[in-house]
């Protein structure tokens, strides 16, 4: 599950951001500072998150540094779902 | 330099907001009930419109899909008067703004009414007001009088874009008479709420954009061609497909922001509000929605 989650999350940076190959982007990158995923791309995320956990994630309540990297993105929002 | 005032203007939107001064409990004759094939959004407007998904909906599914799209609307303009009545209660009385307070007041005023309005169409007929999705950045260091002038120009900008669907929709014989009734109240205040921002736009601009570096200005300009893009975005909404029963919601809404139907009509809605801006060399460039 957890493979599937991080390798869904991956393409859709990959997709997104156009350039970065899918060699280039590690589970750790960090997207944000790096601008591979800039800040008006997040409410996109956001809902792709969405779709792929079948439920909503609620945006008052987000902690700082949840869209860091694909790993903090899934601990955010997948790993207690998973646990 | 203080700023010009355009104090006759202001006591006039004023009068015209006292004259037409409504009660917000009153206003709308609200049904009990929605009758289920009833329009609540322009077709043209729908987000999905002119895409291969809406072509193959049946007359039933676009008539829900309408209803949908009206709560994500009503849901997003909640999302956009809650920072903007926020923004304008912490500018009521201060010295810059002081000879405009009277009008704050109204838009104030109004603008709860619109809250009121929409937010009692949602959780009448949805039982729930779509939740906000945009995450709040950071604060961070401005430029003299650069807060006070991206408020404006955001307000301007959404109310602008929103204003378009409004106009439309309060005309279209097609919707049901509640639907057409709130863009029609919405947009009777927000004619004179524009005459406001653009003049207070233009105003804070020639103020203080010479006093800006380069650096600053190109901020700003980058910030306000990002919140077309923004404000665009929440108008497509994955939730509304799931809401209507259509399966690969995130499909849709991807396949629905990028179709070329989509690009036209965020282009033809955002025109004028460009082209405003444009000529005041707020932007320098049509930003991309």
């Amino acid at each position: 599950m957890s493979t599937e989650i991080r390798s869904a999350l991956r393409a859709w940076v990959v997709r997104k951001n156009g350039k970065i190959s899918a060699e280039q982007l590690r589970d750790d990158t960090p997207i944000i500072e790096e601008r591979v995923v800039t800040s008006l791309q997040i409410m996109d995320l956001i809902l792709f998150i969405e779709e792929l956990r079948g439920a909503p994630v609620d945006v008052e309540s987000l902690r700082g540094g949840a869209f860091s990297s694909i790993n903090a993105i899934y601990a955010a929002f997948f790993a207690k779902e998973a646990a | 330099m203080t700023m010009r005032p355009f104090q006759k203007t202001v006591d006039r939107l004023c009068e015209i907001s006292r004259r037409g001064y409504t009660n917000p409990y009153e206003a709308i004759e609200w049904p009990e009930s929605l009758p289920p094939d009833g329009l609540c959004t322009s077709p043209e407007l729908i987000s999905i419109y002119g895409t291969p998904t809406y072509d193959a909906l049946t007359t039933e599914q676009r008539a829900k899909l309408s209803f949908f799209e009206a709560i994500n609307f009503y849901s997003l303009n909640i999302a956009g008067e809650k920072p903007l009545v926020e923004g304008l209660a912490s500018r009521l009385h201060k010295k810059r703004f002081e000879s405009y307070s009277p009008y704050l007041h109204h838009f104030l005023d109004e603008e709860n009414k619109h809250m009121i309005y929409f937010g009692t169409f949602c959780t009448k007929y949805a039982g729930r007001i779509y939740p906000d999705k945009k995450v709040p950045l950071g604060r961070r260091e401005y430029a003299e009088g650069e807060e006070d002038f991206l408020f404006f120009a955001k307000v301007m900008v959404f109310e602008e874009l929103v204003d378009v669907f409004n106009q439309r929709m309060a005309k279209d014989d097609r919707l049901i008479p509640v639907a057409r009734h709130i863009n029609f109240l919405h947009h009777q205040d927000e004619t004179r709420h524009l005459v406001f921002g653009r003049q207070m736009v233009h105003d804070l601009f020639r103020e203080y954009a010479p006093k800006w570096s380069p650096e600053a200005l190109a901020s700003v300009r980058e910030t306000i061609a990002g919140y077309f893009s923004a404000t665009w975005r929440e108008y497509h909404n994955p939730q509304i497909y799931r809401d209507t029963g259509l399966s690969n919601a995130y499909a849709i809404y991807e396949e629905g922001f990028d179709h070329e139907a989509s690009r036209a009509r965020r282009r033809d809605v955002s025109s004028s509000c460009v082209k405003l801006l444009m000529n005041l060399e707020v932007l320098l460039e049509e930003p991309v929605v």
